[in-house]
């Protein structure tokens, strides 16, 4: 059996994700209630029967070592299995991290000490079910050097991603990093392969091309320098999401704007969502801490506690006030008379008694005094909170209202 | 004139490659470990730099790295008595790897195909 070694890549600012990312790093975001993004890659390491997880991190890293800290201390140190945070370390650069390329160079001794057969590279910023066995096992049977996770996205969307071209046997011929011509898919004017930024590399062959893209002037980016430097000379190969996808409905998302976010939290609180959470086969690893169920109370003439098409979390309390079609994370307290649609409510959020908030992302620990309005005036709420594009209010941890 | 960083604890073997070298023509100055070499480097960049390995204060391992985070591009040769460094992912990093013996020739034409390409490049 090949010896893998994963480096996740968690150190990602997510600036269009503020100010959700304001006091956390992209992947420490929380999503769904009772996840954070990293939780989902995480989970399909584990499910994947993966072992060996570093987690690289540089900035606004504490809340991101916290919870790996309280939530993911589940393997067993004994057996050889760890989850390690690696926080920059300016051991080789005096700088941050300068691309993805430059922080795996950067840990160029943490693969030195495990020497590994294999480097599965992924990143901590998608929300997606993955058996990276699968993919592994396509990279030994091609003998390839390199293979690049890839899915078929919509042509307009070229500018996000790393754009490829393969030949029959998947070889990849080219790529082109953000492109705006981009190439589409053969018999597909639509659609474009894009990169996933999940990489499984041969270890010798990973050390050499880093070195070597670290020795020159580049960006030190897999996307923009290592993938195009490796078509030319090395055996680079992708592989079908299809292939791999434990949803089987090619679920996969980068939750990089907060409308992309708030669209994917939304998505859960449908009939049948995209993602399904409920799969015993693949669960979905979170911390918990142990909070009392959750409860709806009252029940009088016109002070009626309810949820409807919403997402209820551990600790929390509806009390005599609505919520629908809303996704509230543990422990948020909803008092009487309030209205609450189409939102995010992290956790420890109280809602006052007779506030109103629609189509909202109400960050940790905020508390709405009585009779506020969030929603509903947005160039009211404008003066105060981030309202993106599509009119959605966020209001941010630490406010005080 | 080129100019060598010649980095290398024992001052025998220092002395002995700055002669040797400075009868090939080119400028040496030298350091006596690891830490010394980074400040030289700061001081005045060299064309190229002979790297030995297993020093106090700081190693030529740990060197290479922060050489190499301050100046991308400089030639570095490993210029060492063990041949099991090979192995470590970081002595990829330099240009060449020398082990040590009483003949320079090896380590001189390594020099001299290093600085040539440097001139290419």
């Amino acid at each position: 059996m090949k010896k893998v070694i994963t480096m996740l890549l968690a150190g990602g600012r997510g600036e269009r994700l503020y100010p959700l990312t304001r006091d956390r790093a992209k992947p420490a975001v929380p999503f769904g209630a009772i996840y954070r993004i990293i939780d989902f890659t995480l989970s399909n390491c584990i499910n994947s029967e993966i072992r060996h997880i570093y987690v690289l991190t540089q900035y606004k890293s504490t809340s991101l070592h916290r919870h790996i800290q309280l939530g993911w201390n589940i393997l067993s140190p004994a057996l050889g299995e760890f989850i390690e945070v690696i926080p920059a370390q300016q051991r080789i650069d005096e700088h941050w991290y300068q691309g993805t390329a430059d922080a795996i160079f950067q840990n160029i001794y943490t693969l030195q000490h495990e020497k590994p057969d294999l480097v599965l590279i992924l990143s901590g910023d998608h929300i997606y079910k993955m058996d990276y066995r699968k993919m592994i096992a396509y990279h030994l049977e091609k003998g390839a050097d390199l293979t690049v996770a890839s899915i078929r996205m919509d042509r307009s969307l070229s500018k996000e991603f790393g754009v490829m071209e393969v030949d029959r046997e998947g070889r990849i011929v080219g790529f082109q990093e953000k492109p705006e011509e981009p190439r589409t898919i053969p018999g597909d004017p639509e659609g474009i392969l894009a990169s996933m930024g999940i990489y499984i590399f041969n270890t010798e062959i990973l050390v050499r091309r880093l070195i070597e893209d670290a020795r020159s002037d580049s960006s030190h980016d897999f996307g923009k320098d290592i993938i195009p430097a490796m078509i030319k000379k090395d055996r680079v190969f992708h592989f079908d999401f299809s292939q791999g996808d434990c949803g089987g409905l090619g679920y996969w998302k980068d939750v990089g704007t907060i409308d992309a976010y708030y669209e994917a939290n939304m998505d859960l609180v449908a009939v049948i969502p995209q993602l399904n959470l409920y799969d015993p086969e693949w669960p979905i690893l979170a911390h918990q801490q142990p909070y009392p169920p959750a409860k709806t109370v009252l029940l009088e003439e016109g002070r009626v506690g309810m949820a409807l098409n919403s997402i209820l979390s551990h600790g929390s309390i509806i009390s005599g006030g609505s919520v629908k079609r809303s996704i509230l994370s543990p422990k948020v307290m909803v008092h009487s008379y309030t209205e609450v649609e189409d939102s995010i409510l992290l956790s420890g959020v109280d809602v006052g008694r007779h506030a109103k908030i629609r189509r909202a992302i109400i960050d940790k620990d905020v508390q709405i005094p009585e009779r506020m309005e969030i929603g509903y005036n947005l160039d009211e709420d404008a003066k105060r909170f981030t309202v993106t594009a599509s009119g959605i209010v966020v209001v941010p941890k630490g406010i005080r209202l | 004139m080129k100019k060598i960083l010649v980095v290398e604890d024992e001052e025998g073997l220092r002395l002995l490659y700055q002669e040797e070298l400075e009868a090939e023509g080119y400028e040496i100055i030298t350091a006596r470990n690891g830490k010394e070499a980074i400040q030289k480097l700061e001081e005045g960049k060299p064309d190229l730099i002979i790297l030995d390995i297993v020093m106090p204060v700081m190693d030529g391992m740990e060197a290479l790295g922060r050489i190499v985070g301050k100046d991308r591009k400089i030639p570095i040769i490993l210029n060492t008595s063990y041949s099991g460094y090979r192995e470590d992912f970081m002595s990829w990093v330099a240009d060449a790897y020398v082990t040590k013996s009483s003949d320079l020739e090896e380590l001189k034409t390594k020099v001299k195909e290093l600085l040539e390409k440097g001139k290419a490049r």
